[in-house]
């Protein structure tokens, strides 16, 4: 039993619970747990102690037995579907066949190599499709200019109000001319399907160049953070709300330092579409503000909630919420504080974590004052970064207050560390208030079982203390860290690297 | 579910406004189980606003009855009990007469709020709390992980053979499930801290 109980990471399990574990940690521990039945017993009873698996289990079951007399309406919607019915939830819209679109939406093109034409442009190939519409890279042979054209989506044209937020969203977008802003050179809204005309751009998205890189330098998360901000002041200025601001509307040019801050109209043209009435969320919630998550009415600190989350996610490799389903997401976003940065990334400045703090304020207006203040900030840390001899730390990133939740998380890493070396203590000699009762149980948790299930979890431990630790963590990470984070941080890795789990 | 001003208006008199902020919590975590509680126990679908306000109503005016014990979080503690106790009362008179919906009274929910209840009614309480929980937390996660969750754990099948049948890992099950209970206990507290 335990073959590898010296890989094991008793943090890793509390961090497990709070969804605060990297895919590559999550695929490691799930091997690892496979084997490790000391890791098993101490996720059980982190989770919940050994009576109240069983309360719940006892619960559960007799609520099934006696729903069979209840009226239908009463029932509980616990027990799990049909396993012939198990799966995804159908997608909200069927991928886009690229030949049938390319029949219906394009005119037929003498030469081989392009699929088709678009009014004055020569469609080339796909860039990429999603569920408001599909990218295609063209083009216009007059101006000898390479485009990028996004068609909007056929189940969104057909509804009569997204083509008018559609055209005048774009029209609004088209306004804006910032280098951070991916400009719109054409509009054309009066087709079978409305599509867009804008410079084609050798780039990536953010949300590729993280899938890949993972987590970023502090240099380049100020950089990029720094050029969305102002493309974000931009659009504000023009009374332009973005409410989709995520790494997949963040192009990052290859070659050049350029960033570029995509997607408006689109965003809104799919908010307002029929989609959002019946209850469908449009796109990826991860990175939407409380007040939209909840379906409340959204103004500028909607965009600057994202825009934290943007430089969560930059800072950590990972978004600051994550759950299984929609649903599960929109909770963690109004519910939940996000770990705390240092915890995923030691290296991050204890500054830029705690301004990203004061971006994700859960009430808007506790946030900080707009994108162009955000912009400039980001753009004096950066200096900073560059040049620390010259260039101060600006003000708004030198934070004043707040000392005690670094207290509080250490406080939760310590306890961390003391359960952890609680339960892992060494078998061999017994500690006089278990006498005999231990023994057995250890040797009961060595043998192969009939039943693996979590009430039978048997290695001694205190369940309730366990219990407080995901709430106190969770408290640490409110508005802002202060400097004393690294420092505990630092000292959290020398703790957790002690020889815990030495047999 | 009424405006937070409403909430607010529902105090009788709490003079500490660290108590404000803890009533206004606890509704916020309150509320959703009251609905749900008030539609299993048969009331009817436009009376449950209703319902559910008298409950909150009934515990807000039993809040001057409190008496701070020096404890931390004691308000809060103190108004889980008496909500406890108001929700019993209501769910007893329920299953004497019916979807009484706009039938029972404040007043009537107040009496003996103070009474520890029978431990079969705090049973009962219990078990609806409990149900409610896993009812929201199951929207959280995929249907595959609730299934693994229901069939190792409340089935009490073996991981293995049910790894087998979803063709997941039992790795995945051993941390899915565990993640389940987790945020079930979690809804829980948040009510009863």
């Amino acid at each position: 039993m335990a073959t590898s109980a010296h890989n094991c990471d008793a943090n890793l399990l509390h961090q497990l619970l709070q969804d605060s574990l990297s895919e590559q940690q999550e695929q490691w521990l799930s091997e690892h747990l496979e084997d490790c039945q000391q890791c098993r017993s101490l996720l059980e009873q982190q989770a919940g102690g050994v009576s109240e698996w069983s309360h719940v289990r006892d619960v559960l079951r007799s609520e099934i037995r006696l729903q069979v007399d209840r009226p239908a309406a009463l029932r509980s919607t616990l027990l799990p579907v049909d396993r012939s019915s198990l799966g995804e939830f159908p997608p909200v819209s069927a991928e886009l066949n690229i030949d049938d679109f390319a029949v219906d939406f394009l005119q037929p093109s003498d030469r081989t190599d392009v699929l088709g034409t678009l009014n004055d442009i020569e469609i080339h190939s796909v860039i990429g499709q999603g569920g408001n519409g599909i990218v295609l890279k063209g083009l216009q042979p007059e101006l000898n200019r390479l485009v990028a054209v996004k068609v909007m989506a056929p189940q969104l044209a057909a509804s009569a109000a997204a083509r008018m937020r559609f055209s005048r969203e774009a029209q609004a977008t088209a306004a804006i001319v910032h280098p951070a802003v991916m400009p719109i050179l054409t509009v054309h809204s009066d087709g079978q399907l409305p599509y867009l005309v804008m410079p084609y751009v050798d780039c990536e998205t953010l949300q590729q160049r993280l899938d890949r890189e993972g987590a970023l330098s502090a240099v380049d998360v100020l950089r990029i953070g720094q050029q969305v901000a102002e493309g974000l002041a931009a659009a504000h200025a023009q009374g332009l709300v973005h409410r989709d601001v995520k790494p997949a509307n963040i192009l990052l040019e290859k070659g050049v330092d350029r960033v570029m801050l995509t997607d408006f109209g689109l965003a809104r043209a799919v908010d307002d579409g029929t989609l959002t009435r019946t209850g469908i969320i449009a796109g990826t919630p991860q990175f939407m503000s409380p007040e939209q998550a909840r379906g409340d009415a959204v103004d500028t600190a909607s965009d600057l909630f994202s825009l934290g989350s943007v430089l969560y996610a930059m800072c950590t490799g990972r978004p600051p919420f994550r759950a299984e389903t929609t649903y599960g997401i929109l909770r963690r976003v109004t519910d939940d504080s996000p770990t705390a940065i240092p915890l995923l990334n030691p290296a991050v400045p204890v500054w830029l974590s705690g301004y990203i703090g004061q971006l994700m304020h859960k009430h808007s207006e506790q946030r900080l004052a707009s994108a162009d203040m955000v912009a400039e900030t980001l753009r004096g840390g950066l200096a900073h970064l560059q040049q620390p001899l010259t260039r101060p730390l600006p003000a708004a990133l030198q934070s004043h207050h707040v000392r005690p939740w670094g207290r509080l998380l250490l406080v939760a890493v310590c306890a961390t560390v003391a359960i952890a070396a609680i339960v892992f203590r060494p078998k061999g000699p017994r500690s006089p208030e278990n006498t005999g009762q231990s023994g057995t149980q250890a040797s009961v948790a060595a043998e192969s079982r009939v039943s693996d299930s979590p009430t039978d979890s048997t290695a001694a431990t205190n369940p309730s203390a366990a219990a407080t630790l995901p709430e106190a963590a969770t408290q640490a990470w409110t508005t802002s860290l202060d400097e004393d984070l690294n420092q505990l941080s630092a000292e959290a890795d020398t703790l957790l690297s002690a020889p815990l789990f030495a047999e | 579910m009424p405006h937070p001003k409403t909430r607010h208006s529902l105090i009788v008199r709490l003079q500490d406004e660290r108590n404000d902020q803890a009533w206004d919590d606890f509704v916020v975590a309150y509320e959703p189980f009251l609905y749900r509680m008030a539609t299993r126990q048969g009331v009817p679908e436009r009376d449950v606003p209703d319902v559910v306000q008298q409950v909150l109503m009934a515990v807000a005016r039993s809040v001057e009855g409190w008496s701070d014990d020096g404890r931390d979080a004691s308000f809060r503690r103190w108004l889980s009990t008496v909500a406890r106790n108001v929700v019993i009362r209501f769910m007893t008179r329920e299953r004497r007469q019916p979807s009484g919906g706009g039938g029972t009274s404040v007043i009537d929910l107040m009496k003996n709020v103070a009474d520890e209840p029978a431990a079969s009614e705090r049973h009962r309480y219990d078990h609806e709390l409990i149900v409610w929980a896993a009812e929201q937390v199951r929207s959280e996660f995929l249907e595959t992980s609730w299934t693994a969750f229901w069939a190792t754990t409340v089935d009490e099948r073996r991981v293995a053979d049910v790894a087998a049948e979803l063709q997941i890992t039992a790795g995945s099950i051993y941390m899915s499930r565990s993640r389940i209970m987790a945020r079930i206990r979690g809804l829980i507290q948040d009510i009863m801290e």
